[in-house]
């Protein structure tokens, strides 16, 4: 059990952010205000396809603004893609950066912006407080509920080479304005809905659990949680409501504000180590930790843990433990299988755990794991 | 996390700055880096603000004064906010406006290339004329473009300029040939006269000539430039050796022109065509000698007339005779026109020491006169 003092030292940063229909409409106006002249619309081929990022760049149009498209984003973003969209920055002359998408395109966007005034490898920035200078403005437009990249302090770049996922994280990185529209996520597929909204739950658990929240986190992350429990099941059955898009919009915002201020914790470490090595949906990976996690980090954490059970199980007649209630609830979305469905295999867990254990966001685990307990986490997740 | 041994302390760090307690854990700010780039910026200005040159920017649509240093300023005395009133145009002198204007859309037309520079000058705000040589170069910030004025004063440089026209056209004109030549005594500079003197079409056609090719011996340009280089002067006649390969007599003096550091970097040498005074020269030498020659003749024929005036004189005062005195009386005339002619060798002589003097030497014989009293005497 992890005993909080609750007046110990804490700080909340949040960006400037619009939420309502229309939001994507004032990306122009925004980029003008901060003195864009000429941008870089980082976004990914998906997204093109449905318009969402012909729709930003119509407003920047109209706002006198001129931009490129930078749209080489892959699904967990690598750092040759970063590393090419900063030149493709330097050599049309870009002073902003808007990223319309999901997480890839706004931690791609996140790594172009500190290695465009740096010049340096954006493997080079891995950590925690280790970008010295400012990046050049950044305006998110995300058209998921999940990642809440357009909000936090995070940004997870692939190394190709290494075959990890690197965490860079760093007040620095929080965008300058998240423009936040519901109606972008009308067009996701049901199976991204589903993995961004546990995504969004996996932060506003992790934070709520954290060791470093304070209770203006503690706020965000409760309501998150409610707001995902209630929404999550209606949306998947009513996509084009933009009401409960709506919700699963503020559910990723308040998760956003809680992780980016008290970090996450173990599924994440874990889920950044699957997918440096496996190349999975990140979604997809948090969803199957999550309730061994909640199992091996209970005793540190019970209270807050039973909690969210309790709002996660609303309306349920068995008492069921916060992990069963994560369980259960994740499969009432229609997320089965284990890792193993997933292609994880036994002989690989030794270097995942490794991996996971020196991700950054295990400091903020309730509990301090040893690797070994790391690979029972993964054992039991097979 | 690398910083602590210890895991669990390296983590605890860690969990620190991602709660944002860090001691750069920083919301994004640009404050610091404004203030670090303005301070740059600062400095920049200020080395702006200490060159020679006067910068404008100027803008290209419509030609004004957007900004500049303070060497402009310093050097048209406007206030800031008059300067920043007045188009580039505004600051040419009335006089060659029209023509700048012109240039300027040429310019504009076709962007002028690297290092070209016109010279124009500029309006004092008391109403002085200040040459310059402008340097303009086209930039873009963000939409704008800009001209970019590099103007230098070159008041100094035109006098500068103005004398050296002075000076070449007194080498140009000069009788004397004036050759300069590098180090490597290859020529720089010949002017017409030295062309001429050696025959050539043009001094074009002696730059990179060797020294050497001027003197009949090619081992006295080497003396010659080593003793300039040795600081030794010179002084000499030599033949000179002309481009038909026929020779003529020179006299050629130099010196050992020297950088600000005293380093001597060329030689230069003022050649004169002394054919007609040698010739001259060898002549009066000849005359000179046949002048003592003939005097000396003229000695020895004395000599050869009081000999026998000698025995008449004797042989007439030994004799009882009438005629007796009227032959030592004509002796005694003969004696004086000797006489005459022993002074005259006296004067010679003293010509002869004259010219001995002053290098002109003729050798005439040494005479002691003798006068036909001594003849007589020396009889009794």
């Amino acid at each position: 059990m992890n005993h909080r003092n609750r007046l110990e030292l804490r700080k909340f940063v949040a960006p400037e952010f619009v939420c309502g229909q229309g939001a994507l409409d004032l990306a122009g106006r925004y980029a003008h205000n901060l003195g864009m002249r000429h941008l870089l619309l980082v976004t990914d081929p998906g997204v093109r396809a449905v318009g969402w990022a012909e729709a930003v760049g119509e407003s920047l149009t109209e706002a006198g603004v001129s931009f490129t498209i930078y749209d080489s984003v892959s699904p967990n973003p690598r750092a040759g893609e970063v590393m090419a969209g900063a030149e493709v920055y330097w050599s049309e002359g870009c002073n902003g950066i808007v990223a319309v998408g999901g997480g890839s395109p706004m931690d791609c966007a996140k790594g172009i912006g500190i290695v465009s005034v740096s010049g340096r490898d954006i493997l080079s920035f891995e950590g925690v407080d280790r970008v010295p200078l400012p990046p050049p403005p950044l305006i998110c437009v995300p058209t998921t509920a999940g990642t809440s990249a357009d909000i936090s302090q995070f940004a997870i770049i692939g190394d190709e080479e290494g075959r990890r996922k690197v965490a860079i994280i760093s007040k620095a990185l929080v965008p300058d304005v998240s423009l936040l529209d519901p109606e972008p996520l009308t067009t996701m597929p049901r199976d991204l809905t589903v993995d961004s909204g546990i995504d969004a739950l996996t932060h506003a658990i992790e934070a709520y659990v954290s060791n470093a929240s304070s209770p203006i986190t503690d706020l965000h992350a409760l309501e998150s949680i409610r707001l995902t429990s209630k929404a999550m099941p209606a949306v998947l059955e009513n996509p084009d409501d933009l009401n409960l898009r709506f919700s699963t919009l503020l559910a990723s915002l308040h998760a956003g504000l809680a992780f980016s201020n008290a970090s996450v914790g173990a599924v994440h470490a874990m889920a950044h180590a699957l997918g440096g090595v496996y190349d999975l949906a990140h979604g997809r990976c948090n969803a199957l930790l999550l309730e061994y996690v909640i199992e091996a980090n209970y005793e540190a954490a019970s209270i807050r843990y039973d909690r969210i059970g309790a709002i996660l199980g609303q309306g349920q007649d068995e008492w069921m433990s916060p992990a069963g209630v994560v369980a259960a609830f994740r499969r009432s979305l229609g997320i089965s299988g284990t890792l193993s469905t997933l292609g994880v295999t036994r002989d690989m867990i030794p270097a995942l755990a490794e991996r996971a254990y020196v991700d950054p966001c295990l400091a903020t685990n309730p509990r301090d794991l040893s690797r070994e307990e790391i690979e029972e986490i993964y054992e039991r997740a097979l | 996390m690398s910083e602590h041994s210890d895991p669990r302390l390296a983590r605890e760090a860690l969990r620190e700055k991602i709660i944002g307690l860090g001691e750069t854990s920083l919301h994004k700010s640009y404050y610091p880096e404004l203030q670090s780039r303005l301070a740059e910026l600062e400095r920049f200005r200020a080395l702006l603000d200490q060159t020679y040159d006067a910068i404008f920017l100027i803008q290209a649509k419509g030609g004004r004064v957007v900004d500049f240093n303070a060497t402009a300023q310093r050097y048209l005395g406007y206030s800031r906010e008059e300067l920043l009133s007045r188009s580039f145009e505004d600051l040419v002198c009335p006089e060659q406006r029209s023509d700048f204007l012109d240039y300027a859309r040429r310019r504009h037309r076709s962007p002028a290339e690297s290092g070209e520079t016109y010279r124009v000058s500029l309006l004092t705000r008391d109403g002085r004329d200040i040459p310059m040589e402008v340097a303009f170069r086209s930039v873009t910030f963000g939409d704008d473009r800009y001209i970019v004025a590099i103007a230098r004063d070159i008041t100094e440089r035109i006098r500068i300029e103005r004398d050296l026209r002075i000076k070449e056209s007194a080498f140009e004109s000069s009788i004397n040939g004036i050759l300069i030549a590098d180090l490597e005594r290859a020529v720089t500079y010949a002017n017409p006269s030295f062309a001429e003197m050696f025959g050539y079409s043009g001094p074009e056609a002696l730059r990179g000539m060797n020294l050497e090719s001027f003197f009949v011996d090619p081992s006295v340009a080497e003396e010659i430039v080593r003793d300039l280089l040795q600081n030794r002067p010179v002084i000499l006649e030599v033949e000179g050796l002309r481009r038909d390969e026929s020779s003529f007599h020179i006299e050629v003096s130099g010196s050992a022109v020297q950088n600000e550091t005293g380093q001597p970097f060329c030689i230069m040498l003022i050649v004169m065509d002394i054919t007609e005074r040698i010739r001259l020269d060898n002549l009066k030498r000849e005359s000179y000698a046949q002048l003592g020659k003939n005097i000396e003749q003229f000695a020895v024929i004395g000599d050869h007339i009081r000999n026998p005036l000698q025995v008449i004189v004797g042989c007439a005062e030994m004799i009882d005779d009438p005629l007796a005195e009227k032959i030592l009386e004509q002796a005694g005339l003969i004696d004086r026109f000797i006489a005459e002619l022993d002074r005259g060798w006296v004067e010679s002589a003293n010509v002869r020491n004259f010219l001995r003097k002053h290098g002109e030497d003729v050798e005439l014989p040494e005479r002691r006169p003798i006068g036909l009293s001594r003849l007589m005497d020396e009889d009794t």
